[in-house]
C-alpha cells in the first residue's frame, strides 16, 4: 500500500511552483485524477491538498479540499437550491510535524457531550454526540496511504471556541513515507513566480 | 406607495401547485388491454381504433428496445389525433423511455444549421442508462420554514431541518429548492432524499415515529424507518442521460473560458464520435445500457428535402431512435424542390416508413371527446348542451368545439350557472366565429378591406 501511493506520485505529472511562500506541486494522474499541494517553505509541513476527479460522463468535478480549510463557496447553491446552513458544523483538516489534525467547528456542545471512536473495520474514526446533533466518520487517507488503521490509543481531543480538536498522533510508517514524498516534491523543478505584488496589471 | 405594494400583493398568486391544462393533457396512455386491444373509450383516448392498434405495435417494438431506426408516420387530416396518439405513445411509455418532440419548424435557426438541429434531436432521443456515484442527502424531516417576502415579490428563503437517529442539521433553501419541496408536499415527518448532484426529490416514506399521528394518510403510504448514521452519504444511483446531454458536458469550454461560454451552439463531430465510442466502450464493460427511445416530429412536412435525405442516413444508423412523424398534408409539393409527393415527403423516404392512416371522428366519438375535455377543464354541462356543442364540432370542427368549452363556462358563470346550457353555447358561438364563418364573411365584406385591389395577385402566388 505503502509503496503503491509512492509509485502513484512517482509517476504523475508534477508541475511546480514557488509563491507567496509556499511550495506549489500539481499533479495530474492517468485516472483523469488531479491534486494540488502546497508546502509550507518554512517547515515543509503540509498547509493544503485538494483533489479532483472526472465525473463519469466525463464532466469536470469540483475541488475537494483534503486537508486546509474548505472553499468558502464550493456549493453550487444557486443552481442546486439547497446548503448548509452557515451555522452547521463542518470539518476542517490539518498536518502538523508529528499529528494529524481535525477541527470541526460550529459545535456549542459541552467536551463530555462527544466520543471519538477508532474503528479499524471501517478504517475510519467515528464522532458521536450523546444529544444525538452531530456524528461523523473521518476518513484518514493518510494512514490508508501507509497501509495503516486507526487506533484508538493515538486518538485525543479537546474543545474550545466552539470547535472540537481531534488529534491522532502520527505512527512513524507515515512520518518515514511523507519524508520520501518530500523528497519527491523537492525534485520537481519550480518555476519562481515572485509574489503576486509585482505582477503589474495596466 | 404603500397602497401600490398592497395592491401588488393581491396579485401575486401561488401557482406552482396549478397545472395548467394544455390541448393534450388529458392523455394518458394509449387506452389499450393487455392483448393490445383498444378499448372504445380509455386513458383520454376516443375512437381511432386501428391506428391505436398499430400505435400499441409500434409502442411494444420500442419498448422491445432492439430495433433502432424505423420511422412510422401519422398521417390524417386536421384534428384527428396525430399528436393525441403520440402524445399516448409517450405517456405509456413512461419517464424512462427519452421522448422528444418537436415541430417541423423548429429546425429552422439561426444559430445552427438544419442538420446539426435535427442531429441533435435526434440524439437527444436516446438514452443512456448508467451507474454514478453521487452524493445524496437522506433524512426526516423535522421542519420546513419558508419565508415570505413582505411584499409578495422577490427570492422567497427557507430553512430545511433534517435528522437521522444519530444527528441533526439544518439547510438554507432557494428558491428552486423549495418549489420542488411544495411540489412534492413534503412535510414534516417524511423521510425523503435529495440527490446534491441533480436536485431531485425523492420521497421514500413517512417514518415510523410518526405512526401515531392522527394525520389523514392514505392506504398506499408507506412507513419507513429514520436513516441511520451521517446525512449526507455517497451512493450509486442509477441515471437515465441522453447522448445529448454527454455531448454538452464533454464539449463546454474547459478552463476559465467556461465563464464565457453560456450556450453550446453547434457540438464538433470530434465530439460526438468521442461519445459514442465511449458509450460503446460502457456497454461492453457492462457500466451502460443504452435506451432507445422516441423522436416525434409533428408537422412533418415543413422540413426540406435535405433534412429528409438527411434522416434516410441518420435512420442507418444503430443508435438512431425510433422515428414519429406527423402530417396532415395529402399530395404536395416538398419543400425545397418542384416535385409533388405523398404527404410532402420524399418516395425513397416514405419507403422506409410504416404508415399509420387516422380517420375523421363518428358523432358519437366527438361526444366522448368533448365530454373528456369538459371534465379536463372542469366544466359541468348538461346534455343538451354537449348535443349542440357536438353538432357544432361535426359542422365545423372540433378544435373550434372544445374552444368553446371553456368560454361557454365562463359566460355561464357570469349568470351565476354552475352548468353550461344551449344558451351559453349559442351566444358563444354568436361571438366567435369558426373558420368557416370567419371566410364568408370575408368573401361578403371584402372590397371594405384595405388592399382589395391586390387580392387576384397574391391569391395566385399562395395557390401557386
Amino acid at each position: 500500500m505503502a509503496q503503491t501511493w509512492l509509485e502513484k506520485i512517482k509517476k504523475s505529472e508534477k508541475i511546480g511552483l514557488i509563491q507567496d511562500g509556499k511550495r506549489k506541486v500539481h499533479y495530474r494522474f492517468r485516472e483523469g485524477e488531479e491534486m494540488v499541494e502546497e508546502y509550507s517553505m518554512d517547515t515543509d509541513v503540509l498547509v493544503r491538498r485538494a483533489w479532483r476527479k472526472r465525473g463519469t460522463l466525463g464532466a469536470d468535478g469540483i475541488w475537494e479540499v483534503e486537508i486546509g480549510d474548505p472553499e468558502p463557496n464550493s456549493s453550487n447553491f444557486e443552481s442546486l437550491g439547497i446548503k448548509e446552513s452557515n451555522s452547521a458544523p463542518f470539518v476542517a483538516r490539518r498536518i502538523t510535524k508529528s499529528n494529524l489534525e481535525w477541527r470541526i467547528r460550529n459545535l456549542p456542545y459541552s467536551l463530555d457531550v462527544y466520543t471519538v471512536t477508532a474503528e479499524p473495520e471501517n478504517r475510519c474514526i467515528t464522532v458521536r454526540t450523546s444529544n444525538k446533533k452531530y456524528f461523523k466518520k473521518l476518513s484518514v487517507p493518510d494512514l490508508e496511504r501507509a497501509g495503516l488503521l486507526p487506533e484508538q490509543g493515538r486518538i485525543k481531543f479537546t474543545h474550545q471556541h466552539n470547535t472540537l480538536i481531534i488529534t491522532y498522533q502520527k505512527p512513524s510508517e507515515v512520518i518515514q513515507l511523507e519524508k520520501k514524498i518530500l523528497e519527491e516534491v523537492k525534485a520537481v523543478k519550480v518555476a519562481h513566480d515572485g509574489d503576486a505584488s509585482k505582477c503589474n496589471p495596466s | 406607495m404603500a397602497s401600490v405594494a398592497a395592491a401588488k400583493v393581491q396579485e401575486v398568486r401561488e401557482i406552482t401547485r396549478i397545472e395548467r391544462i394544455g390541448a393534450h393533457s388529458h392523455i394518458r396512455g394509449l387506452g389499450l388491454d393487455d392483448s393490445l386491444e383498444p378499448r372504445h373509450v380509455s386513458q383520454g383516448m376516443v375512437g381511432q381504433l386501428s391506428a391505436r392498434r398499430a400505435a400499441g405495435v409500434v409502442l411494444e417494438m420500442i419498448k422491445e428496445g432492439k430495433i433502432a431506426g424505423r420511422a412510422i408516420l401519422l398521417a390524417g387530416q386536421p384534428g384527428t389525433g396525430k399528436t393525441a396518439i403520440a402524445m399516448g405513445i409517450a405517456q405509456a411509455l413512461g419517464p424512462d423511455t427519452p421522448f422528444t418532440s418537436m415541430a417541423g419548424s423548429e429546425i429552422y435557426s439561426l444559430e445552427f444549421s438544419k442538420t446539426e438541429a435535427l442531429t441533435q434531436a435526434i440524439r437527444k432521443s436516446i438514452g443512456v442508462r448508467i451507474k454514478e456515484e453521487t452524493e445524496i442527502i437522506e433524512g426526516e424531516v423535522v421542519e420546513i420554514q419558508v419565508e415570505r417576502p413582505a411584499t409578495g415579490v422577490g427570492t422567497k428563503v427557507g430553512k430545511l431541518t433534517l435528522k437521522t437517529t444519530e444527528m441533526e442539521t439544518i439547510y438554507d433553501l432557494g428558491n428552486k429548492m423549495i418549489e420542488s419541496l411544495m411540489k412534492e408536499k413534503v412535510k414534516a415527518g417524511d423521510v425523503i432524499t435529495i440527490d446534491k448532484a441533480t436536485g431531485k426529490i425523492s420521497r421514500l416514506g413517512r417514518s415510523f415515529t410518526r405512526a401515531r399521528d392522527y394525520d389523514a394518510t392514505g392506504p398506499q403510504t408507506r412507513f419507513v424507518q429514520c436513516p441511520e448514521g451521517e446525512l449526507q452519504k455517497r451512493k450509486e444511483v442509477v441515471h437515465t442521460v441522453t447522448v445529448h446531454e454527454v455531448d454538452v458536458i464533454n464539449s463546454r469550454t474547459h478552463g476559465f473560458l467556461a465563464l464565457f461560454s453560456g450556450d453550446t451552439g453547434e457540438i464538433k463531430a470530434e465530439v460526438r464520435e468521442q461519445i459514442n465510442s465511449k458509450v460503446a466502450e460502457w456497454r461492453e464493460e457492462g457500466k451502460a445500457e443504452i435506451v432507445p427511445g422516441v423522436l416525434f416530429i409533428d408537422e412533418v412536412h415543413m422540413l426540406d428535402i435535405e433534412c429528409f435525405s438527411f434522416l434516410n442516413r441518420a435512420l442507418e444508423n444503430e443508435m438512431a431512435p425510433v422515428v414519429i412523424m406527423a402530417t396532415n398534408r395529402g399530395i404536395t409539393r416538398i419543400r425545397g424542390t418542384n416535385y409533388k409527393s405523398p404527404h410532402g415527403i420524399p418516395i425513397d423516404l416514405l419507403d422506409r416508413m410504416i404508415i399509420v392512416s387516422t380517420s375523421p371522428y363518428q358523432e358519437k366519438e366527438l361526444k366522448e371527446i368533448l365530454k373528456i375535455r369538459c371534465e379536463e377543464e372542469d366544466c359541468e354541462m348538461t346534455d343538451d348542451a354537449l348535443t349542440v356543442l357536438t353538432r357544432i364540432a361535426l359542422e365545423t370542427s372540433l378544435r373550434y368545439a372544445i374552444q368553446l368549452i371553456t368560454t361557454a363556462s365562463l359566460v355561464s358563470r357570469k349568470r351565476k350557472s354552475t352548468e353550461v346550457d344551449i344558451d351559453d353555447v349559442k351566444r358563444v358561438y354568436s361571438l366567435f366565429l369558426d373558420e368557416n364563418r370567419s371566410a364568408q364573411f370575408l368573401k361578403e365584406y371584402q372590397d371594405e378591406f384595405m388592399f382589395n385591389e391586390l387580392e387576384d395577385e397574391s391569391m395566385e402566388v399562395s395557390a401557386g
